[in-house]
């Protein structure tokens, strides 16, 4: 029996492609759910499967977080900007540099990463959703609710206070006796889930449904590097989710794999931690080196140069990013052989780094540069990462790490490369995608002046952060004494932070302005080079009209420009006329997955169920019965409802099914 | 927007000039100043490296830099520049030169970090554990235990066991060597030399729980002759204070309250039988600072507090380091009887086991806090 009842009734039925599309009234169900059928008002969005929407959704949450992270920082910073300062307790400072990163790394750049990647991935191959569409739906509610379940334990009595690192046995209940790394193991472990389908999904999709022509070698460097980071999140994000079993086992039902006084070996922990979060290094910063190695190319109005060279090393560092992690443990006595061959490998991996950062100066040389905000912000971020990526190179040498690691030298280090690199990127994002997702041009003039505090803001924190280091600060301190050479510095810091704070408002005001003013994007406001641009701004839900053939590296590009008699490239059709043939030979039928319940019941249902693990053994067991049973009415719903399909049912039921399965 | 763009070049090359030239006078823990032998190494190795990393760091600043201002679109300019799809012979050649320059540093690197490393001949043991938030230095052979304050001599190679009690923690001493993390049921090992005496500071750095930032120690370095003297006294027993005193009154609460959990060596009780403090069932980590030389260290609560007033230089007699009476920080020694968990956050209340992490307000009266600093500033 199946618990959705979808009776093929509208046979023959066609949806108008070009007009909005048309609301279907579901039929009259016998089962549980009806089928969710709304285009429009808050259902269009809560139980969409629409790759383009589920990407804004999870790039307005990761926005969200992303303030609240910088909100936390403001806190930090206000603590610290005078010696032995006062403003907040020990215990808030631990829970507030602990959130602080657990929201910046989990809840901000990689859900952040995650909205690019849906919303322009499939764009981006040409095609028309990801290949399991209700899943994308589940991974994005699985993040949203995981992210408010670690956010709900500062109402629960206290946050995680462990360090997103959260080395045992400080993790440990005798050590840290609040719920809040209860609520951080078990709510990381639910964007886990998020992160491992999401990547599943976007492998097939890459793999797949790339459209006719598209090899590997003439795809997107941004969709390469998404790709390369769902690899390292199939392989890193397990590794992760058993360190949280073993730490929620340890913590709620008495199990012993931390426990020192039952012999336990606490490197244990560090070692998982790490073979995890050095590969979560590459999977925060890669998505930006892609963003940026589309963005310098249209700015510069040549290819990128050596693509090859760009791809390749992005899957070099990929694959040698496995073989590092112990570089985050110089200091916690692992013995010189080891610690040897590790400071090795860090040496090796900053090559491919490199490789990537030559190539975009190189494809700068030579261009004709237009400086847009999203160009400031890729040649920002070439700076800013540079100035990251030498000091990672200084602390490869294992012995002045020994002098270095968990000082202010290190958090120097790692906020040039995600701050100065990963959030630069990010933003580069937003300024070169914004017309493309919403049809709307940010303000250049406001753009501008964020980017500019961003850089004052970036190097005023971040600089001075490398000299108290080296002055010998340690991080993690709620206070520092007078009398250390700090005080002056961390001021400067301070500061520092609430100019980036102000360029963050800069940008959200931007937002909010952007919103308000007409659709003002031309369909080609950048003269860009790949096949998002050959739709629609923002794209029809179906994405395409016509499914695209691919010829080119640059597809895009190659079909606006062509040679003259002289071998001069000059442009011989427009955007407009480009989309104006493709709407003449759109495809005659275009099958879109069906919205539907079950990702949102699911992961709801998870989430209660990690609730009631904490608090109520019997929560738990109702809320695994319904996930169980979410799980196959999931199952029996048909991936295409049969009457909001625009094709219709008359050409046979398995056409309509062939493009989603999710 | 060139001038702007200058700007960009300006704020980073000003950060690596001034990180490049970033020694500060009064910095007690700048990793640039080294004091021995293992801090020069590790200096003598990151320098260099540092220097090499600038250049490269302005090389690419100035390259990025001149294609914004040289490459920039002219108004009015419709020509599409040339598609160059990239240089395979410049990209290996850089590739290579990046690799050797990396290579080059691999000889240094590596030997720098044995030489670190390396087991000394001769050296003087220590062993070094850690506990929330205070570390106890055990000399080995020398019966002698004492905190926070790690008593060397100079010009000697001091080889340390670091673990620990509870959480993980590390011992750090930026001007003698980096840093060890103290893990328990784990001993890590750690080289120290001085070239000369001297008093270095150090911080945990190994974030262990709430008081991390109020855990402090630090190097006390004194010539041979004055290291003797220093041994000698600490081999001693504490003296009982004499009848009737407002010390003798201290030592009657101190027994009452303090031996619970603080070793004092050669306190006896009302029968003449020496008192064994029982920090294990009071405490998580199963220990408290031993007392019995209070007085010949210059900070007190993981070193947290100055014990000794700044600018006081007397020292006892008998010992070459520590607080007389004169120099006693008086007032912050009350504050901290009164209620130590007030003065340095601890998880002073009891958890599930009935112990403590830290010291508990132990609602003294103000007399008995008289008393007791009255007894404590005996214990030279």
């Amino acid at each position: 029996m199946a618990i959705i009842e979808s009776t093929p009734q509208t046979l023959g039925k066609t949806l108008e492609l070009t007009a909005a599309p048309v609301a279907v009234t579901p039929p009259a169900t016998l089962g549980l759910l009806r089928r969710p059928m709304s285009t429009t008002g808050w259902k269009s969005w809560v139980f969409t499967v629409d790759h383009k929407k589920l990407g804004i959704m999870y790039g307005v949450s990761a926005f969200v977080f992303f303030v609240l992270g910088g909100f936390e920082a403001l806190l930090i910073r206000i603590q610290l900007a005078r010696p032995n300062g006062k403003f907040l307790s020990a215990d808030v400072y631990n829970q507030m540099f602990t959130m602080h990163a657990t929201t910046m790394v989990f809840l901000f750049v990689m859900p952040m990463a995650a909205a690019f990647a849906n919303y322009f991935v499939p764009l981006q191959i040409g095609a028309r959703d990801v290949a399991f569409p209700r899943i994308n739906a589940l991974g994005f509610w699985l993040f949203l609710f995981g992210a408010i379940f670690i956010n709900l334990s500062w109402l629960l009595g206290g946050a995680a206070d462990g360090g997103w690192f959260a080395y045992a046995p400080n993790t440990g209940t005798v050590f840290s006796p609040t719920h809040g790394m209860d609520f951080w193991a078990l709510g990381l472990q639910i964007t886990g889930i998020a992160s491992l389908t999401g990547a599943i999904n976007l492998i097939v999709t890459v793999i797949n449904m790339r459209a006719p022509g598209m090899t590997m070698m003439r795809m997107p460097v941004f969709t390469w590097m998404i790709m390369v980071i769902q690899f390292l999140l199939v392989f890193a994000i397990p590794v992760i989710s058993v360190a949280l079993f073993l730490l929620t086992f340890s913590r709620l039902y008495g199990a012993t794999f931390f426990d020192t006084q039952k012999g336990a070996d606490p490197l244990l922990w560090q070692h998982l931690f790490w073979i995890f979060g050095h590969p979560e290094v590459y999977i925060l910063i890669l998505p930006s080196f892609g963003i940026v190695s589309e963005v310098l190319p249209v700015f510069s109005k040549k290819p990128l140069f050596g693509y090859n060279f760009v791809v390749f090393s992005g899957v070099a560092i990929g694959f040698m990013g496995w073989g590092v992690w112990a570089h985050h443990m110089f200091a916690s006595g692992i013995g010189p052989i080891s610690v040897t061959v590790f400071a090795l490998t860090t040496m090796l991996i900053a090559i491919p780094t490199g490789v990537k950062i030559v190539n975009w100066v190189g494809t700068l040389w030579g261009g004709s540069l237009t400086f847009s905000t999203a160009m400031l912000f890729a040649i920002g971020l070439i700076i800013e990462f540079t100035i990251g990526g030498l000091s990672g190179v200084t602390h490869a040498l294992a012995a002045s790490d020994m002098q270095q690691t968990d000082t202010y030298y290190i958090v120097a280090h790692f906020h040039y490369v995600l701050f100065g690199g990963a959030i630069f990127g990010i933003m580069s994002g937003f300024y070169y995608w914004w017309p493309k997702i919403f049809g709307r041009m940010l303000n250049e003039k406001l753009g501008k002046l964020h980017f500019w505090l961003f850089v004052a803001g970036t190097n005023l924190t971040f600089g001075p952060m490398h000299i108290v280091g080296l002055q010998g600060q340690p991080r993690r301190m709620y206070l520092y004494p007078d009398g250390y050479g700090f005080g002056f510095w961390n001021l400067v810091e301070s500061i520092g932070a609430f100019i980036i704070a102000t360029g963050v408002l800069v940008f959200i005001i931007n937002v909010v302005r952007t919103a308000r003013g007409p659709a003002n994007a031309p369909l080609d406001p950048w003269d860009a080079r790949s096949l998002e641009w050959l739709t629609t701004s923002p794209p029809k839900e179906h994405n395409f009209d016509a499914i695209p053939h691919v010829h080119h590296l640059d597809e895009f590009f190659h079909q606006k420009y062509a040679e003259d008699e002289n071998g001069n490239l000059v442009k011989v059709k427009t955007a407009e006329q480009l989309m104006a043939e493709q709407e003449a030979a759109k495809d005659a039928h275009i099958h879109l997955p069906s919205p539907s319940y079950w990702p949102m019941i699911i992961s709801f249902a998870i989430t209660m169920l990690a609730l009631g693990v904490i608090y109520s053994l019997p929560l738990a067991i109702a809320s695994a019965v319904v996930v169980l049973a979410g799980v196959y009415g999931w199952l029996l719903e048909p991936s295409v409802a049969d009457d909001s399909d625009s094709d219709p049912a008359i050409h046979g039921s398995s056409d309509g099914k062939e493009l989603a399965h999710g | 927007m060139k001038a702007k763009l200058t700007k960009a070049g300006l704020v980073a090359s000003l950060a690596v000039g001034v990180l490049l030239t970033g020694c500060a006078t009064d910095a007690p823990q700048d990793t640039w100043q080294p004091e021995g032998y293992y801090a020069r190494e590790i200096d003598n190795l990151q320098r260099p490296v540092f220097y090499v990393a600038g250049i490269v760091g302005v090389i690419v600043t100035a390259a990025v830099l001149y294609c914004v201002i040289k490459f920039r679109a002219r108004a009015g300019e419709e020509v599409v520049p040339h598609q160059s799809h990239g240089n395979t012979k410049l990209e290996i050649g850089l590739t290579l030169l990046s690799t050797l320059t990396l290579v080059a540093i691999v000889p240094s690197s590596v030997g720098t970090l044995w030489r670190v490393t390396n087991k000394p001949d001769n050296a003087m043991n220590v062993t070094v554990i850690g506990q929330q938030w205070w570390w106890e230095y055990q000399y080995d052979g020398m019966n002698i235990v004492t905190a926070n304050e790690l008593v060397i001599p100079e010009k000697t190679k001091i080889r340390l066991r670091i673990t620990s009690r509870d959480v993980i923690h590390s011992f750090w001493i930026p001007k003698l060597n980096g840093k060890r993390d103290a893990v328990p049921n784990r001993y890590h090992t750690l080289n120290l030399e001085s070239d000369g005496t001297g008093v270095y500071d150090g911080q945990c750095t190994e974030f262990c729980g709430l008081s991390h930032a109020n855990m402090r120690q630090k190097a006390v370095v004194l010539s041979d002759a004055d290291f003797k003297v220093w041994v000698a006294n600490q081999q001693q027993n504490a003296a009982q204070p004499p009848a009737a005193t407002m010390a003798a009154k201290g030592e009657e609460t101190f027994i009452a309250q303090c031996v619970r959990c603080h070793q004092v060596n050669g306190l006896q009780n009302a029968n003449g039988e020496p008192l064994q403090s029982q920090a294990d069932e009071q405490l998580v980590s199963g220990a408290a600072p031993n007392l019995t030389h209070l007085m010949s260290r210059t900070t007190f609560a993981g070193g947290t507090f100055n014990l000794k007033n700044e600018g006081c230089d007397a020292t006892p007699p008998g010992t070459p380091t520590g607080t007389t009476l004169e120099c006693l920080n008086r007032s912050q020694l009350e504050a901290w009887l009164r209620n130590a968990p007030e003065e340095k956050p601890m998880y002073a209340i009891l958890n599930d086991d009935k112990k403590y992490r830290g010291m508990p307000n132990l609602n003294l009266t103000e007399q008995q806090i008289d008393e007791l600093v009255a007894y404590l500033a005996t214990l030279k």
